[in-house]
């Protein structure tokens, strides 16, 4: 079975269109950003919250006067999927965990008839909340500093940039996706938590994958096809290794569409980053990355031999 | 094929070994499945008798982490601000305390250390650090490397206060690490009661000075317990009793030779006395030597066991190892050394928490008199391959408590170069201590810290004015936990939960329903689409993927890893990412096949060209799978870890497994369909 035969687009030729695309994308994406700021989870913005399923549904009203009663006034309440699970949230610590002591007394005091459980208590100092936002920050831009290394080192640094620059765009675009679903959709409890940055990174480490695999096959065929115009080697090239990208990026797209829907809520926002990041990684490698290569060159390094590029082949 | 050979070999061998080390915890499983099925004194039963087997399986198993498993994660800071009040020798004075109560709120947002800030503000209003912590004549410089010390110690401090309670809470497979020196991580599985573990591990250390009992009456006292589990009267006759004493100790200490060759760190005893008249060196000299004349009479005394074993006399030394199980079953747990003339019981890692459970019942309670308490040793040592800890025998009430304590220091005698541990008393306190050591002359007396004996020296004369010294600690790290210890009655180590993370055992179960299900789920579909795309090729890398799966999961049991829920989604990815480096291959091979080379040629090619793109693409992934694992934090490691693992069981089932059983195939003559 085969999905894609000899394709032959010239992807290069458009670049213009997929420049203008991502910009698109990127600008609504901050706006929203700028408007809305990022959804934070507890992990990075300190606070106490509290995950309860009552035995029956309740109304989130009835939940939010309790809390008012219990001196819990604008105390954030999400439903988390159904109408008996529920998520409290407030940025007081207190000593212990007495907040969510007191966040308990305040439900049996006013809504003693319904029985609950407690799923989940985080509580998260303001320090230890910077901390982790400020690792995250690092732990990202280090990320993106490793691969630019390593891949100036194995091909040549224009091509290193190209790639990081594919991959600064997925961040981009991932993160004003978070923004923008968690507006929309606020029951798919998308928030920066650790285990977002955990997708974002792996996305890092995953959507590098395709531009690397293209590259090397325009390393491989700037040997073969030594006096032909760059642009067509680079045509070429994405488009003998486009069935793959799609390919795989297909099944591992399917792989977190599954862990999205049906993993659990401890899982989604992990699923859903890495969804996102899976589509506009595959966008990038085949749109993005290479086209930056050729402009750079042509236009920072002011490049005019178009056929002549050398790619760092001495050690592939 | 010589090639192929070794590619075969070195993938039995790394299959056999995965299997090897999940076997475990597969046999766990096992035994919790059993043990589902039975009920009271069966399941009982059944976890006596299979002790060893679970023990071995539940250490080699791979560790679920708190969010699977439910539990308590707490992050502990130590509070400095509240340490420098403490400290301080004007605590009374106003500007001080305004400064330190601004302070107080700084640490939240800050990292500058409080230590810089403090000074920087009294610098401000024309005033010192050594005004409040040290003396006139004091070098500033030398003030603040002392305070900066002490919020260091504190910090070691808190960790050994930490630990000690943790052990005595007695949760399965606790976490206690210190982060960036200056933070305590402590998780707790399988805990769910948050307010628990808070008063647990905020409360003040409490240290205390015990007497021993003298070791007539603890012998006694454990006799009494003896008799009771084999069900008879407390009131038997005086006669028994004291046969009884004499056969039991003798047997005890037999057996206890019989597996420990050398005794000398069990009865190196620590002195405790004012000034230095003894060396160390004599000391060990002198135990060693009984050791050595131990050893042999054991050799003989075992001999004559064996000889007689099955004779009629009743004496205990001539019975046999059951039969001396079944009529001293307390002592067959805890065995005395009878030359050593203490009654310290010495007892067996894995019997500790028997001893504990016997000690608890209410009818072996109803036989220790109200004013003896045992407690365990913090120490331990090895002999024959298992830990030994001590049950040492105590008066229940403390003859002071360690807040009379105003320093402590460990050092290295000049005299003779071993460790020791000096310590100095308040004026109160001295008079105390004098009064004490001076009517227990060799008496022991054990330093105990929340009911932990951490050194139980002798009390060799009178101390008086205070400044005492313990010797006999077998290194000078030994030294410096007991210096921790005596310090954490004259300065506690103030303690704030900074983070705290309490998962019930629902959502844990949930979510790891939840999470394996999609992921077998993910897992099958992609393996149905490699088969239908690819056809046998596709059959041979889902052959690899599920090598893979064995591999990671192997992997992460030699090591010991927790798998978390980010974890299996970590797993899940890896496996993802098997996939692409197949079809990697697969492509390149069609590639070559459609421009009309023939199959063996495509293959050989196939995965030729495409080595340095799936090296390159995986380097990429350690690269951020190395800083993830740096920069995160407690599950977000464990997903690090797995994806890590799973790069490298990857690299190698992909270029070394399915590439020989192509070759393999190839050689039989067999087509290749890859679709």
């Amino acid at each position: 079975m085969r999905l894609f035969k000899h394709s032959n687009i010239d992807f290069l030729g458009h670049r213009r269109k997929f420049y203008l695309v991502s910009i698109i994308a990127i600008v609504i994406g901050m706006a929203v950003l700028f408007t809305r700021g990022i959804p934070l989870g507890i992990d990075f913005q300190g606070g106490t919250e509290i995950q309860i399923k009552f035995q029956s549904p309740i109304d989130v009203s009835e939940l939010r006067n309790s809390m008012d009663k219990a001196g819990f006034v604008g105390m954030e309440i999400k439903s988390m999927g159904s109408a008996a699970d529920y998520l409290l949230r407030t940025p007081l610590q207190g000593e212990g965990q007495t907040v969510a002591d007191k966040i308990q007394a305040g439900i049996k005091e006013n809504i003693p008839d319904k029985t609950y459980q407690v799923l989940q208590v985080n509580k998260v100092g303001p320090k230890i909340g910077a901390e982790l936002r400020r690792n995250a920050i690092y732990a990202v831009v280090f990320s993106l500093l490793g691969i630019l290394i390593y891949l100036a080192l194995r091909f040549q640094f224009v091509y290193a940039l190209g790639a990081v620059i594919g991959l600064f765009h997925d961040v981009l675009i991932t993160v004003s996706a978070v923004a923008i679903f968690d507006a929309v959709f606020p029951m798919l409890q998308l928030e920066f938590n650790q285990q977002m940055l955990a997708a974002f990174l792996t996305l890092i480490g995953f959507s590098v994958n395709d531009t690397v695999i293209i590259f090397d096959r325009i390393r491989e065929n700037i040997k073969l096809f030594k006096n032909e115009d760059i642009e067509d080697v680079m045509n070429k090239s994405v488009n003998a290794t486009l069935s793959r990208t799609i390919i795989t990026s297909g099944t591992v797209f399917l792989t977190v569409l599954v862990l999205f829907l049906f993993g659990g809520e401890v899982l989604r926002a992990f699923a859903f980053a890495f969804a996102v990041g899976v589509v506009t990684g595959t966008y990038s490698s085949v749109f993005v990355s290479s086209s930056i290569v050729v402009d750079w060159r042509h236009h920072v390094l002011g490049d005019k031999h178009k056929g002549k590029i050398a790619v760092n082949t001495t050690k592939s | 094929m010589k090639k192929n050979l070794f590619r075969i070999i070195l993938t039995v061998v790394f299959i056999a070994a995965a299997i090897l080390y999940l076997y475990p915890t597969y046999q766990d499983q096992q035994i919790s499945k059993e043990l589902h099925g039975l009920t009271g004194q069966d399941s009982l039963d059944y976890v006596t008798k299979n002790a060893d087997k679970i023990k071995k399986s539940r250490d080699g198993r791979i560790k679920l982490g708190l969010d699977l498993k439910g539990g308590v994660y707490v992050v502990l800071d130590v509070d400095v601000v509240k340490l420098l009040q403490d400290i301080s020798k004007k605590k009374d004075d106003p500007t001080l305390n305004q400064i330190l109560t601004d302070l107080r709120s700084v640490p939240e947002t800050s990292d500058e250390p409080i230590l810089n800030l403090l000074k920087a503000r009294l610098k401000e209003k024309g005033l010192t650090l050594k005004s409040f912590y040290g003396e006139i004549r004091d070098d500033e410089n030398d003030v603040e490397k002392k305070l900066s010390t002490e919020i260091d110690n504190a910090i070691d401090r808190a960790v050994e206060i930490v630990r000690n309670r943790v052990d005595q809470y007695g949760v399965a497979e606790p976490q206690i690490q210190k982060i960036g020196g200056k933070r305590i991580v402590v998780e707790l599985p399988g805990v769910s009661n948050p307010d628990e573990v808070r008063k647990l591990l905020q409360g003040t250390a409490l240290l205390q000075f015990q007497m021993l009992k003298d070791p007539e009456t603890a012998v006694k006292v454990m006799q009494n317990i003896n008799n009771v589990l084999v069900g008879k009267g407390v009131t038997d006759s005086t006669k028994t009793t004291a046969e009884l004493k004499k056969d039991s100790l003798k047997k005890n200490t037999e057996s206890l030779t019989s597996k420990d060759t050398s005794l000398k760190e069990s009865s190196g005893k620590k002195d405790l006395k004012k000034d230095t008249t003894k060396t160390k060196k004599d000391a060990d000299k002198k135990s060693s030597d009984t050791t050595k004349k131990k050893d042999s009479d054991k050799k003989k005394d075992t001999l004559s066991n064996i000889d007689t074993g099955s004779a009629s006399d009743t004496s205990a030394a001539n019975l046999s190892e059951e039969e001396f199980k079944q009529k001293f079953p307390f002592f067959y747990l805890v065995r005395l050394n009878e030359q050593s003339g203490t009654a310290d019981g010495y007892v067996r890692e894995s019997d500790k928490e028997k001893v504990d459970l016997i000690l608890k019942r209410e009818d072996v309670k109803a036989v220790i008199p109200t004013d003896v308490m045992f407690a365990w040793s913090q120490r331990s040592f090895e002999t024959g391959g298992e830990r030994i800890y001590t049950l040492y025998c105590l008066k229940k009430d403390a003859e002071l408590t360690g807040k009379v304590i105003e320093d402590a220091k460990s050092n290295i005698d000049p005299q003779n170069n071993t460790p020791i541990v000096t310590m100095s008393m308040s004026t109160e306190g001295s008079a105390d201590w004098a009064r004490i050591t001076g009517a227990n002359i060799n008496k022991r007396c054990a330093i105990v810290l929340d009911g932990v004996v951490y050194s139980a020296p002798v009390i060799r004369s009178k101390i008086t004015g205070g400044n005492s010294q313990i010797e006999g600690m077998g290194s000078i790290q030994e030294a410096k936990l007991l210096e921790i210890v005596l310090k954490a009655g004259a300065l506690p180590a103030p303690l704030k939960i900074a983070e705290e993370r309490t998962v019930g055992p629902s959502l844990g179960e949930d979510s790891i329903n939840k999470g394996i299900t999609s992921s077998f789920v993910a897992l099958v579909l992609v393996a149905l689409f490699m088969i239908v795309y690819y056809r046998v090729g596709g059959g041979i890398a889902d052959l690899a993927l599920v090598i893979n799966v064995l591999f990671v999961m192997g992997i992460m049991a030699s090591f010991k890893a927790t798998l978390t829920m980010p974890g299996i989604a970590g797993l899940v990815l890896t496996l993802g990412m098997a996939v692409d480096t197949n079809v990697l291959i697969f492509e390149r091979i069609r590639e070559e096949l459609g421009s009309g080379k023939p199959l063996r040629t495509a293959v050989d090619i196939g995965y030729k060209k495409a080595f340095s793109a799936i090296i390159d693409s995986h380097i990429t992934s350690v690269i951020t799978g190395i800083i993830l694992y740096q920069f995160g934090s407690g599950p977000i490691q464990g997903f690090a870890l797995t994806l890590l693992f799973g790069i490298g069981a990857n690299l190698f089932t992909a270029i070394v497994i399915t590439h020989f059983i192509f070759d393999i195939m190839l050689e039989k003559g067999r087509h290749i369909s890859i679709g």
